[in-house]
């Protein structure tokens, strides 16, 4: 069964760059939310596999909905996606329960290696 | 003799140094407390890991008087009773002449004889029973690692990641996530801390007490994402300190602090969040400067760019903007990094002082002691550098002038020993630097009289000043409570130029001081002194920085209409208090090109006397990076240093100490301004 990912961003563009990238890597895109109650919400209501977590959104930040995410289900797989030079914001979300990371800009293949692996594929 | 070209040369001096000067006050620790087990311990470890180093790279000497030293200490702490004094003497001599072996070194000097010392080290030793090695081999029982499971397998873990690793730090918290949740992580190096903004690649070691298999954990990491190479294996039980640092070469690039951690027997749990965030590369003092100079020069070089784009049509500006601000703060951060970079410990101000002490109580034939606080505490290296001369300055002098014999302080019912403390703490952007005595205290009744005879004031002003405003008298030049100028610390000389010092650092020295009870000097200092908040002042064509923690409050007034302006003193009111006014142009000699009317005063605060000095016009605020003046602006009374403003045009800055001067107001304390001329 293909594994189910919610992805969250708050830029249209980088939506569908990882969706993309997942739908080409047989993945199911379960939903996709744009700041970070929605994402609370949509992890809430679609339990996916993995969740990609932008850091900076409007509302919510990553960070915070990370945190609330791990708290629901502390077996939730969430990679975030910062942007170079953010570092210390990934750290801060690792300390909030984060799985893994991926650093902007990136290539196809650098997600799916990180996801993968967080998969335990 | 040794191969001087080894490529670990310059570590093994740098190591060397810093075991020798960390000697320096251990060993006179020995003399004022019993020297417990650690004490000996670390000052073993520290002779032992100089010879070691300097047998690895062949120098003899170096080698033949660690190790003569070596054994006297072993067995002078097996004795475990009280040392005499020629005995740590003997060991001083051991010190500083491997100092200078260390200085031959690395002047590429020839080894002269040192037969006769390593003769005498040989024959103390001989004097006393050979403890045999086990003294100093077994683990301190009073080390014990801290750990709940000291009888769990260790495993040795190395991780390396790989090269395309963006966020290496974050990539190690990862890691030690997951080294956490197998075990107790006793130790980890770099820490995720460390590796911040540190592109490419890096190699974690850790020590991991686990019962999980070696496998087990090897899997486990090596199933992390962007780790490209994982090595565990069991870590052997314990280190006998003889096995590591003479056959090898030196241990590479780790702080005496961690030496002292790691440098025998086991290593002590410390949670991997704790461990100390410095020191894991050495860097030349030379390349921080040159780097700090180039992160300025990227600052003002955006600062030039954002002035570029005020010419530019709106539009255009608008879409730049935000790049530039991004820009600027990456910058900033980037300057801040740098200079946190620059940080050094207290403690490399202090570690020479308690031998000098020592030194210096046997020549005054007084008892003192000295303690050192918050050494760990860190100052920007500039502020070190700077302030290695007051703080020596204040130390002579409380040993000096403030603390009393041992007939006299038995008599003012005190311990025959003295005590001087030497303490640093930070506050917020401060730091605080006091030098403590609890000597006989300052005699303000006699600083009056000083200060009256030196005729720095008048009778009436000095019988004006409190108590506290008349210890501040010591500052002034050639004002001194004792009339006995002592080889030591001479007549007092000096405290001017503390105060001269601290202030060109952007600080302030104050002294609080009680009869017999003692006096405290306290050095109020940023913590770098390269940043400086700059207040821009025009005076016809030329424009001006005055640091804006000396301004107290600008005002408009129109002088003119009372009779021009000029070098001599006009009044203006100022929060209720009648300010003496001054006009910059006519100091520096400048064409005035406001016209008559109302104009803006600057009003600065120097020793507590306001004063207020007339420009043509405020230009307005600027953050810059101070550099110190070259020749032969440096002589310019009046001048503090230069900067460069964002429009690329040099800046200099004023120094309000010195307009003081040049207007004549002489820097006695409060209340009463003294006027005399010292211009």
């Amino acid at each position: 069964m293909p594994k189910r990912v919610l992805i969250v961003d708050d830029a249209l563009f980088m939506r569908n760059t990882l969706r993309d990238i997942f739908s080409a890597a047989g993945f199911t895109v379960a939903g996709e939310a744009d700041d970070g109650v929605q994402a609370v919400n949509l992890f809430r209501e679609l339990k996916p596999d993995l969740v990609t977590m932008d850091i900076v959104m409007p509302y919510k930040s990553g960070i915070d909905a990370t945190r609330e995410i791990v708290q629901l289900d502390p077996s939730a797989v969430v990679v975030m996606c910062s942007a170079l030079g953010q570092e210390s914001l990934v750290m801060e979300a690792i300390e909030a329960g984060a799985t893994d990371f991926i650093v902007k800009p990136f290539r196809g293949e650098d997600v799916l290696a990180v996801v993968k692996k967080v998969l335990g594929e | 003799m040794a191969s001087a070209s080894h490529k670990y040369l310059t570590l093994f001096i740098a190591e060397a140094s810093e075991h020798l000067a960390a000697l320096q006050s251990e060993l006179v620790r020995l003399e004022q407390e019993p020297p417990a087990a650690p004490l000996w311990d670390s000052i073993f470890r520290r002779m032992h890991s100089v010879k070691g180093s300097a047998g690895t790279l062949g120098f003899t000497r170096i080698v033949d008087i660690a190790h003569a030293a070596e054994n006297l200490i072993a067995r002078l702490k097996a004795k475990q009773g009280k040392i005499e004094r020629s005995e740590v003497d003997l060991l001083f001599a051991a010190t500083d002449q491997l100092v200078k072996e260390i200085v031959k070194v690395e002047k590429k000097e020839e080894d002269e004889s040192t037969i006769t010392l390593v003769d005498r080290l040989a024959q103390a030793a001989q004097a006393l029973p050979d403890p045999g090695t086990a003294a100093l081999r077994t683990p301190s029982p009073l080390q014990p690692p801290p750990t709940a499971e000291p009888t769990l397998p260790r495993l040795d873990v190395v991780v390396v990641l790989s090269k395309s690793c963006a966020a290496p730090g974050a990539r190690a918290l990862i890691v030690q996530r997951k080294l956490k949740a197998m075990g107790t992580l006793l130790e980890m190096e770099p820490t995720p801390a460390q590796l911040m903004q540190q592109k490419g690649g890096a190699r974690i070691s850790a020590l991991l007490a686990t019962l999980t298999a070696t496998d087990e954990v090897r899997e486990a990491l090596v199933a992390l994402p962007e780790v490209e190479k994982v090595d565990v294996r069991m870590a052997p039980a314990a280190r006998p300190p003889e096995s590591r640092p003479r056959d090898k070469t030196p241990p590479p690039i780790v702080s005496p602090a961690q030496v002292n951690v790691r440098g025998q027997v086991t290593p002590p749990a410390v949670d991997a969040d704790e461990l100390r965030p410095e020191s894991t590369v050495r860097v030349r003092a030379e390349a921080l400067d040159q780097l700090l100079d180039q992160a300025a020069e990227v600052m003002h070089g955006i600062a030039r760019l954002r002035e570029a784009t005020k010419r530019l049509p709106d539009i255009a500006a608008a879409r730049l903007e935000p790049d530039i601000d991004r820009l600027r703060r990456t910058a900033r951060e980037l300057h801040g990094r740098v200079m946190s970079a620059r940080l050094t410990p207290f403690s490399s101000l202090t570690e020479r002082l308690p031998r000098a002490v020592r030194d210096l109580a046997h020549r005054l034939g007084k008892q003192m002691e000295m303690e050192v606080l918050g050494a760990d505490v860190e100052l920007d290296r500039a502020v070190i550098e700077a302030l290695g001369d007051p703080l020596a300055h204040l130390v002579r002098n409380a040993a000096d002038h403030g603390l009393e014999d041992p007939e006299t302080r038995k008599l003012a019912g005190k311990s025959p020993r003295g005590k001087l403390t030497l303490s640093a703490r930070r506050e917020r952007d401060k730091v605080f630097v006091e030098v403590q005595d609890d000597g006989r205290g300052m005699d303000a009744a006699a600083l009056r009289r000083k200060a009256v005879q030196s005729a720095a004031m008048t009778a009436e002003d000095a019988a004006a000043l409190s108590d506290d405003a008349a210890y501040e008298l010591a500052f002034l030049p050639g004002v001194s409570t004792r009339d006995d100028a002592t080889e030591v610390s001479g007549r007092g000389v000096g405290l001017d130029a503390v105060q001269r010092k601290v202030e060109s650092l952007g600080g302030k020295v104050s002294i609080r001081s009680a009869r017999a009870k003692g006096t405290t000097f306290v050095l109020e200092l940023p913590l770098s002194v390269s940043m400086a908040n700059l207040l821009l002042v025009q005076v016809g064509a030329e424009v001006y920085g005055i640091p804006l923690h000396r301004v107290l409050l600008t005002t408009e007034y129109d002088l003119s209409a009372r009779g021009g302006e000029g070098f001599e003193a006009r009044s203006l009111v100022v929060m209720g208090e009648l300010v003496r006014a001054y006009g910059l142009a006519k100091m520096f000699a400048l064409p005035s090109l406001a016209p008559p009317g109302p104009r803006p005063f600057v009003v600065m605060e120097v020793d507590g006397i306001r004063f207020a000095i007339s420009v043509d016009r405020l230009v307005g605020q600027e953050e810059a990076v101070l550099k110190p003046l070259f020749p032969p602006l440096d002589r310019v009374r009046g001048l503090s240093g230069v900067t460069v403003l964002g429009n690329g045009r040099p800046l200099l800055v004023l120094d309000p100490r010195g307009l003081a001067e040049l207007c004549g107001i002489h820097s006695a304390p409060k209340p009463t301004p003294a006027a005399k001329g010292a211009a």
